[in-house]
């Protein structure tokens, strides 16, 4: 039984489930077809299984091969099968990766203080942007928006040699501000994304908030930003997220090792340690793990993401 | 202007400043800087001094900057289908909501969140033709990422693995938002699985299509992180993108308005792209929905 069979098994889930009611139509007789149909549906039900659980195992495999490999021996390593479980389990990668000789502390340090602010700086801006497009009249407003909106379409490639020339006239190449400060001031997406949702809160609650005597800040505060918090932690996330996978830039304007991020830490552990594969999947450990962990945590607000951002 | 409506515009200024500075200072200035940095000769050491078009002339007529277009083109080519189709087949599979399986989709998109410079280190393992655990399971050399044939086809390989779980979601929403009473019709008309699938479903996600194949372009355009990781462009420039080869220009070999022009030919490629794609994919969904 393969998905050649052409009976209409995909569609059963899609009405509803009802058992078999309009498969009579393909003008087979009712006592052959409801065994045949359902061997069918078995066929093609242990097919999708099979399917899935095969991109399962293709998707994980790589993460579960990496962290078992960050905790072997360079010795097993060196001497057995690639593939061979951990024997002992050993910290000791780690415990190299932390020794003065790496101090990959460092890295963490950095990467965690370069998110906070970035993360802090994005939603800030983005919020009060947003709310200023979304709720407050002034001149210029639209031609405003829509140059906000067009500077989506800008890459980062494109911006990053002027910015690496600006940052570097002013001193700041190998500094944090070097790290945060092109990339503090809100973004263009968030302020999209966000603008759409203040605008759909209703007028009458943010007008009760007038009468009260509220001002526009404690307004934004006190009534926009609770009522949009299902948005407001779903970009918060994604800032998260791409902030501490971001490589290019602070590979090109941090390129000194007291403010490597983790992905740069990473990527120059590799190349200077070329073939000492436990210690760098012990680094490339630490760089995925977080995010791996935020991620299974807060799954459905990160996904969530792509009903706002994508298809209508 | 009342005073009323005079305070609110202060107010929205006042709200504005910090976003003004992020989308001014740092994204439009920037793109007039490289515009004017295309056009002069400038090592970051020495004073820059003007070049006319000499850095376009050089970049259309010495061969790293055209191999590089092929190079990203291919790498497209190769990459959004084979994406897409898998990202198809998943939601596919997804949507048949067999029990058990909804969680599955959590793990399909792991490789979207994590560091794609860390991604490609773990492949750089992967691939390896010695030690890596590829090689392992097939018990036998290969040298994916150093065969001048391979290496390619092997980056194409890991960008798919990497975003065809993402692309699945949307197609998943996509699936999702088509009524059910389509699916009713198709049945009592008699039409088979692969029919439906062909002239109800598929048509019915054109929109989805859109928005995939608009975003993996440009998205794959620019990509830079994994291929740093990997190759760094190589063997011989066979996976040298057009994102690595203006990082080497700027930043290697210290020819910052050469790497400008490259950037700005990139830039105007890209709204093309988008623009082309925007036309024919309005084209045909007004078509089908007259």
């Amino acid at each position: 039984m393969t998905e050649k069979t052409t009976l209409p098994a995909t569609t059963a889930p899609a009405t509803g489930g009802g058992p078999a009611a309009p498969r009579g139509t393909r003008g087979r007789s009712g006592r052959r077809a409801a065994p045949s149909w359902a061997a069918s549906r078995l066929g093609a039900n242990l097919l999708t299984y099979a399917f899935l659980l095969t991109g399962a195992v293709l998707m994980l495999g790589p993460f579960g091969f990496s962290v078992l490999t960050a905790i072997k021996t360079p010795q097993q390593f060196n001497t057995s099968w690639p593939l061979t479980l951990p024997d002992p389990v050993t910290g000791e990668n780690f415990t190299t990766l932390f020794s003065d000789e790496y101090s990959f502390i460092v890295p963490i340090a950095v990467t965690v203080q370069v998110v906070a602010v970035l993360v802090l700086g994005q939603m800030v801006s983005s919020i009060l942007a947003a709310y200023a497009f979304a709720q407050l009249d002034f001149p210029g407003r639209d031609p405003l928006f829509w140059v906000y909106v067009s500077t989506l379409m800008i890459p980062v490639v494109v911006t990053i040699i002027p910015l690496y020339s600006m940052m570097t006239s002013l001193g700041l190449k190998n500094t944090f501000a070097g790290l945060v400060v092109p990339f503090m001031f809100g973004s263009p997406y968030a302020i999209f994304l966000l603008r759409e949702n203040f605008r759909s809160t209703p007028a009458d609650v943010l007008d009760a908030a007038t009468i009260d005597g509220a001002g526009v800040l404690r307004r934004l505060w006190q009534v926009m930003v609770p009522m949009n918090k299902p948005i407001i932690t779903t970009l918060l996330l994604i800032t998260v997220v791409s902030q501490w996978n971001n490589f290019m830039w602070p590979l090109i304007i941090a390129p000194a090792e007291e403010w490597n991020v983790i992905t740069v830490a990473t990527a120059a552990l590799q190349t200077q340690y070329a073939g000492n594969w436990t210690l760098v999947m012990a680094a490339t450990t630490i760089a995925l793990a977080p995010l791996v962990i935020l991620f299974l945590v807060f799954q459905k607000q990160i996904t969530s993401s792509l009903g706002v951002t994508g298809v209508r | 202007m009342n005073a009323r409506a005079r305070h609110e515009a202060r107010a929205a200024y006042a709200m504005l400043t910090p976003s003004l500075i992020g989308v001014g200072l740092f994204l439009l200035v920037p793109v007039l800087g490289v515009l004017v940095l295309s056009f002069l000769s400038w090592d970051l050491i020495s004073t820059p001094h003007w070049a006319g078009v000499a850095n376009y002339v050089h970049i259309f007529t010495s061969g790293h900057f055209l191999n590089s277009m092929w190079v990203t083109i291919a790498f497209t080519v190769m990459t959004i289908p084979t994406a897409i189709a898998g990202g198809l087949l998943l939601a596919l599979a997804i949507n048949r909501k067999l029990p058990g399986t909804s969680w599955l989709r959590v793990l399909y998109v792991l490789p979207w969140v994590s560091a794609p410079l860390a991604l490609g280190v773990v492949w750089k393992w992967l691939l390896d033709p010695s030690y890596g655990a590829v090689n392992a399971l097939l018990g036998r050399r290969v040298e994916w990422l150093t065969d001048p044939q391979l290496a390619l086809p092997s980056v194409v390989f890991v960008q798919v693995w990497s975003t065809v779980g993402y692309i699945s979601l949307f197609f998943l929403a996509g699936l999702q938002q088509i009524p059910t009473s389509v699916y009713e019709a198709a049945t009592l008309d008699g039409a088979g699985r692969v029919r439906t699938l062909w002239s109800m479903t598929l048509p019915l996600l054109r929109p989805t299509m859109f928005f995939v194949t608009v975003t993996s372009v440009i998205s794959s355009f620019q990509v830079f992180d994994s291929i740093y990781a990997m190759t760094r462009g190589g063997p011989g420039f066979r996976t040298d993108v057009i994102a690595s080869r203006i990082y080497d220009e700027a930043f290697v070999n210290l020819r910052l308005g050469r790497a400008a022009a490259m950037a700005v030919v990139l830039f105007v490629v890209l709204v093309l792209v988008t623009l082309v794609q925007q036309r024919y994919f309005s084209r045909r969904i007004t078509y089908d929905m007259s």
